[in-house]
């Protein structure tokens, strides 16, 4: 195993890969808004600093690679393992954490948000089912490949 | 319609020998490979070129022709063009311009036109001196379109004579051909979109090409254009005098104007000619649209930032100079609430515009932007200043939008308390429902609609059903579509206006709330209701009452668009939300036969209909804000692949969005 494995710079990495996902959405957002205001400057400002957002996120998942997944903490890199990372993470998300936001939500008569996460939860079972199609291909192509 | 078929060897001009299509072999060199490669690029990679294989790129093919015409009307050689389809899903586009010349190219050894047609980056619009202003697709045009065609005459009447050559897939399938002399002049091309590149499915549409082409003579004063579909003989002519002015008043036709005259505005420097018109309506959308060389830039850009800006702008510093608006104190009108409700063409005519991607709907030039602000700023204002009656209408309309914006804002913050102890506002829907009942019938195509009406009552089993309840009933329309099969017919609704609305349609109406229905026990045999309980949070508690008053035996219709699957139910709840801020589900199909079985009716049945709906119509309304409509719009543009796979939609080639709704309609029995 790593030596970066469960060491505070390993959360830290998790940290800073959320924090550069999460600005690259706000970007992409924002740069949306931007332009149907009529500001395509700024508009474009996002867009490139969203971009860099991207290979920032990205960095962060280099050195992650090392130890695992940022959410499942599976093992990551090869595509099989890729794979299997996501589905779990589909697994976890559909079965924990969009029904406990759903129940939340509810519990505080937010029942418009709290349908947006039942909806949620749907949508990462179709997405369960595709990506285990996805990797029950890649086994079927590995077969193929002379040993 | 069949995938294969040939050219019209003579369609019109029966005196003429066919030429055989074959292809031509005797001249295999390298610069026939450097041919080749380039439109085989084409072929295998269209969307680069044209946008897209869909629709929109099927009628881009024409447009692209069509603008070469105009190029040759803005040049001063053209006055008249026509365009007609043929049965075989053909097209051809005929001009009186100056015809692509036909001599041999100087360096190609080839005849010119033959030249244009197979190559890439080839043509007359490089040099400036055959062309000032124009919109074809500088030399990619014609070779593209050679090359996405299953086949290609052209035709061009030059010098005192016609000429004629084929192509097949864009390569030449026979030399160009001297078939007579002929005093006339222009150029004739005769297409069939390639089915191996578009689908057998698509087809050319007159409906489609007819907007397109008024909007080209709008725009294009004095200019003739005939559309001529031979599928259906219907015959188009198109010839405005009066410019975008004309424009303006077409698209305003229907719309109640806020005032009669409409503000036009016209600036000119060397190189670039710009014209505005605009007017504000009593509406909520709008309708922007801006042309540079007669290509309808969808996407906007440069001249549109300018434009809204300017607007902004001016309409804030005339609101504070005349004392309505605080700018010290930091108000500020938006640009939205500014753009609501007006009505606006822009056209360009400029020597050198620069657009982003080669369909060319988004223009990028910065000095059109100040050259736009800086001179729509100070020509609006002078005409605001100079007509203090219209200007107090604009800015009273601006005010009035902004404030209804905060009003939609505090109504959507108020139904989140209230839901907290899950009790609707009965406040917050009258004001919602109350206002949009003016135009309610307008409002969206499913409301009226006899198919999607008649969907629900072939749930209903021949019987005795001496009452029913169309609960929610809106202006009535879905109970009233059971006149004939029923006795008394009962109506409910929160509101007064919808309350007047049903009032002649249905026989007894009830003001009151679903979640306590005025109403005994086991009143009623037949209950319906449409596309209400998505709005409703709990609705499982208007379902107990539903069943509550039902007789036993009596039977629930009810109608609800419903997501395809759960791969587009998030994006159509976010499109949905940002339509109607009260929504409070987005029901899957297995949720919505849980909710009805839940309450304990059962005989489940449920049949589908699908209904096209214009996006447009559909997000026009108050309840909309400007932001949300763009953002909807936006959700379609950009709506993921994963969603594309389930849910048909259609842009259209003037950006107009068409929608399929899965309109489900469920019909349960109280046991």
């Amino acid at each position: 195993m790593d030596a970066l494995h469960g060491l505070p710079t390993h959360e830290k990495l998790k940290q800073a890969f959320r924090l550069e996902a999460g600005t690259v959405q706000r970007y992409l957002y924002f740069a949306r808004i931007a332009d149907i205001e009529g500001f395509p400057d700024v508009a474009q400002t996002f867009r490139n600093l969203a971009e860099s957002g991207i290979c920032n996120a990205q960095g962060n998942l280099d050195f992650l690679k090392r130890v695992g997944d940022p959410d499942t903490d599976l093992p990551i890199g090869e595509t099989d393992l890729n794979l299997t990372a996501a589905i779990s993470a589909t697994i976890l998300e559909q079965t924990e954490s969009y029904p406990l936001m759903a129940k939340v939500a509810k519990e505080e008569g937010l029942l418009d948000i709290a349908n947006w996460f039942e909806t949620m939860t749907r949508t990462k079972k179709v997405h369960e089912q595709k990506l285990k199609k996805a990797l029950a291909q890649l086994a079927a192509v590995r077969q193929e490949e002379p040993k | 319609m069949s995938t294969a078929s040939t050219p019209p060897a003579a369609r019109e001009e029966t005196e003429e020998t066919p030429s055989p299509a074959r292809p031509r072999t005797d001249r295999y060199d390298a610069s026939s490979i450097t041919v080749l490669s380039g439109l085989e690029a084409v072929r295998q990679n269209p969307g680069m070129y044209i946008g897209s294989t869909d629709l929109a790129g099927l009628h881009h093919l024409v447009y692209e022709l069509v603008d070469n015409a105009i190029d040759e009307s803005q040049a001063g050689y053209c006055q008249r063009i026509s365009v007609t389809l043929w049965a075989d899903g053909s097209c051809a586009v005929e001009d009186d311009g100056r015809g692509i010349p036909v001599d041999l190219h100087p360096l190609e050894g080839r005849p010119a036109c033959e030249v244009v047609l197979t190559k890439l980056h080839a043509g007359g619009k490089f040099k400036r001196q055959s062309y000032q202003y124009t919109a074809g697709l500088h030399g990619v045009g014609l070779s593209c379109l050679n090359a996405l065609s299953e086949w290609l005459v052209l035709e061009v009447w030059r010098d005192g004579f016609h000429y004629r050559q084929p192509y097949a897939a864009g390569q030449v399938a026979g030399e160009l051909a001297k078939i007579g002399p002929s005093d006339r002049r222009g150029t004739r091309i005769t297409f069939r979109p390639d089915p191996r590149i578009f689908g057998a499915g698509l087809a050319l549409s007159a409906p489609t090409l007819v907007s397109r082409l008024r909007e080209l003579s709008f725009l294009n004063p004095g200019l003739h254009i005939r559309l001529l579909d031979q599928g259906s003989g219907e015959e188009r002519e198109f010839q405005y005098d009066s410019g975008i002015a004309g424009f303006l008043r077409h698209l305003n036709q229907d719309a109640k104007v806020l005032h009669p005259q409409p503000l036009a505005l016209r600036l000119a420097q060397p190189g670039v000619d710009i014209e505005v018109v605009m007017q504000w309506t009593a509406g909520y959308g709008e309708n922007i649209l801006s042309y540079v060389n007669s290509i309808n830039t969808v996407h906007g850009g440069t001249h549109l930032s300018g434009l809204k800006n300017a607007l902004t702008r001016t309409v804030n510093r005339y609101a504070s100079e005349i004392g309505i608006l605080k700018a010290e104190n930091g108000e500020h009108i938006s640009t939205f609430d500014i753009l609501e409700g007006l009505t606006a063409v822009l056209s360009v005519r400029m020597e050198t515009p620069s657009f982003e991607g080669q369909t060319k709907t988004r223009v990028t030039n910065p000095e059109l932007k100040t050259m736009i602000d800086e001179g729509v700023s100070g020509a609006l204002l002078a005409a605001l200043r100079a007509d203090s009656r219209l200007a107090a209408q604009v800015v009273a309309r601006a005010l009035d939008a902004s404030r209804a914006r905060l009003a939609a804002r505090r109504a959507s913050e108020r139904i989140r308390i209230q839901s907290v102890d899950t009790r609707v506002s009965k406040e917050v829907y009258q004001r919602q429902f109350g206002i949009r009942s003016q135009n309610w019938h307008q409002s969206a195509v499913w409301i009226a609609n006899h198919a999607l009406l008649a969907e629900h009552v072939q749930h209903l089993p021949s019987g005795h059903y001496p009452r029913m309840l169309d609960v929610c009933c809106g202006s009535g329309v879905v109970g009233a579509s059971f006149k004939g099969r029923v006795g008394t017919t009962f109506g409910l609704d929160l509101t007064p206006e919808m309350i007047a609305l049903a009032r002649t349609r249905l026989d007894h109406l009830s003001q009151g709330t679903v979640y306590q229905l005025p109403f005994r026990d086991n009143t009623f045999d037949l209950v319906v209701n449409r596309e209400v309980l998505h709005l409703l949070p709990n609705p499982e508690r208007p379902v107990d009452e539903i069943f509550r008053v039902l007789k036993p035996g009596g039977l629930f219709i009810v109608g609800q668009i419903l997501p395809f699957g759960p791969e587009d139910a998030a994006w159509m709840y976010r499109v949905f939300k940002k339509k109607q801020p009260l929504i409070f589900n987005m029901f899957q199909e297995d949720d919505f036969r849980e909710l009805l079985l839940g309450a304990g009716l059962v005989d489940l049945t449920m049949s589908e209909y699908r209904l096209w709906e214009s996006i447009d119509v559909w997000i026009d309304t108050h309840e909309t804000t400007n932001l949300h409509r763009h953002e909807i719009r936006e959700l379609f543009y950009q709506a993921p692949q994963e969603v594309r796979e389930v849910h048909p939609f259609e842009i259209l080639p003037t950006g107009e969005i068409r929608d399929l709704w899965r309109w489900c309609v469920f019909s349960a029995r109280k046991p």
